[in-house]
């Protein structure tokens, strides 16, 4: 699987194109897009009402009524409180898998015999369900910050490894030798070669863990937490408040396609700019 | 150019002004397994200051081997090279010795600029004067309007004239090229050809190439030193005395790669 990986990219250095400067998207074509995506917002919300009007609202509340719910969370500052809450779990649960999966990676990566050794640990890491190290995490944390950040952690980390070990493995060698002929210090090779090889796998890692992330945090905020957005969820539901759970879930999503399309994505497009195949901004 | 000249462990040898490259005796072996393979046998080449010599020889003549030998990325097990008058283990301006390699080997991550300043920063030369130098090495390699594309958005020869660039940039006193465009197409390649010269006519350097194209060997050398296969050695130096520009087709230079083709 990595070989192939590092063969792909390889391949993909030698491509010769006479192709200038790729067209970029007109502006034209975006707009059409947008209106795209609006249709599709108004085709779901109008399927939505028009189910509820027919369901009792306990079970399937409908827009307006998740409208005033959201509006009351936001109102008491409920929303923004337990947002906050989640998103700075999230947040330092996956700085810390950053902070440990990128040397860990780059390490097995550039270390055979380590790799080899350490090889079965993080199949075995990424098929314990969320769920497990959530009741794990409550045995050793107890309903604390630490519960949620330690399960993000757990899940986020072994993705970060994974891909920033793939990507370890594609640094080309001709490169090395380049450095190498050029007299480069070994501390320039690494982050002037090694860096950016890296980069985008650890990005495209970074970004799958954090998306986990966001899903695996409710879970442990479900059940081993007193605050944040999925412990809101857990009471909305218990309470039979269907319209703020329905409020909640529609805020989560809201937020992660915020995340995902107004910063994950153009981060993206701008960092990998370089590449064939990525859509210029 | 002398080619049997003998071994000998001094490279200042009072001469007024030393060869670019001097090679006493160079051997070279690789262990394959049990056996070992010897891949250069007393090798001895003079490379004058200043001129261009490719070396030529059938695959496995270790051509690219003696060039690796020559930058210093490898050791021969015996013999001694001199570089512009300095052993080469006391020779400390690598950075005045450029090497261009078969492919073009860009960064696809950066820009044909900042592939350019590649070569510049393993010293310490503030941002500001890599650029400006970078840029100053593309407008010689013709590529001045291009210095913001990628690689990818650049066609097979532009990716060379940034490579060469990249190669130019440190003002290298001698240049090292691997069959440096033998990727090319045809048309491509004659024109980096001349493109080569023409910044050997500004810049004056001492240029050894590696070659398994007699003609390309003809077109651009003052000196084409022929290796022999396994072990490799120096079969015969050829000068080429026609002034460039050379035209392959004049009978004159037909017949020196006749007499190539006979010695391979």
């Amino acid at each position: 699987m990595y070989r192939r990986d590092r063969f792909v990219a390889q391949e993909s250095n030698e491509l010769i194109d006479d192709t200038l400067l790729a067209q970029p998207l007109s502006r034209r074509l975006r707009l059409d897009l947008i209106g795209e995506r609006l249709a599709l917002v108004a085709v779901v919300i109008g399927i939505w009402w028009f189910a509820s009007l027919s369901m009792p609202h306990y079970i399937l509340p409908g827009p307006v009524r998740v409208w005033d719910a959201l509006q009351l969370i936001a109102a008491n500052g409920d929303l923004w409180n337990n947002l906050g809450i989640t998103l700075w779990r999230v947040a330092v649960g996956f700085v810390f898998a950053a902070l440990v999966g990128m040397p860990f990676g780059i390490v097995l990566g550039a270390n055979k015999r380590a790799g080899e050794f350490f090889e079965p640990v993080i199949p075995v890491l990424n098929t314990v369900s969320s769920a497990i190290w959530a009741i794990f995490a409550i045995i050793w944390f107890g309903i604390s910050n630490a519960t949620t950040i330690f399960v993000v952690f757990m899940t986020a980390m072994p993705l970060i490894i994974t891909n920033v070990w793939q990507g370890t493995r594609t640094v080309n060698p001709d490169f090395i030798e380049l450095a190498h002929v050029l007299r480069m210090p070994r501390r320039k090779v690494m982050t002037k070669i090694y860096l950016p090889t890296i980069l985008p796998y650890f990005f495209s890692g970074a970004r799958l863990a954090f998306g986990f992330s966001w899903r695996v945090s409710l879970v442990a905020e479900t059940i081993g937490s007193s605050s944040g957005v999925g412990y809101r969820l857990r009471q909305a539901a218990d309470l039979i408040k269907t319209d703020q759970v329905f409020a909640w879930t529609l805020t989560l999503v809201i937020m992660m396609a915020t995340i995902e399309m107004g910063i994950m994505k153009p981060l993206e497009n701008y960092l990998f700019r370089w590449k064939k195949d990525v859509e210029p901004q | 150019m002398n080619q049997s000249e003998p071994t000998e462990q001094v490279c200042n040898d009072a001469e007024q002004t030393p060869p670019a490259i001097r090679l006493s005796g160079i051997s070279k072996s690789f262990a394959n397994g049990n056996h070992t393979i010897e891949v250069l046998k007393n090798v001895n080449l003079t490379v004058p200051s200043q001129a261009i010599v490719g070396l030529i020889g059938a695959s496995g003549s270790g051509k690219s081997t003696l060039l690796n030998i020559i930058s210093g990325i490898l050791k021969p097990d015996r013999g001694q090279v001199c570089i512009c008058g300095a052993a080469s283990e006391e020779f400390n301006d690598w950075r005045s010795v450029s090497y261009m390699f078969q492919d073009d080997r860009l960064l696809p991550w950066r820009t044909a600029i900042r592939n350019v300043e590649f070569a510049l920063e393993a010293g310490s030369i503030a941002k500001t004067e890599r650029a400006r130098r970078a840029l100053q090495a593309l407008q010689l390699a013709e590529l001045g309007s291009f210095e913001e594309a990628f690689p990818y958005q650049l066609s097979g020869g532009m990716r060379s004239r940034v490579a060469l660039a990249r190669s130019l940039v440190t003002e290298p006193r001698i240049l090292l090229m691997d069959e440096p465009f033998s990727r090319l197409d045809a048309q491509t390649r004659s024109l980096m050809h001349e493109e080569l010269l023409r910044v050997y006519q500004l810049k004056r350097m001492t240029v050894v190439f590696v070659t398994h194209d007699v003609a390309e060997a003809v077109l651009l050398a003052d000196q084409v030193a022929v290796m022999s296969a396994r072990p490799g050695t120096i079969r015969e130096v050829v000068e080429v005395t026609p002034p460039r520009p050379r035209d392959i087709t004049q009978p004159e230079m037909t017949s020196y790669m006749q007499r190539l083709r006979a010695l391979i």
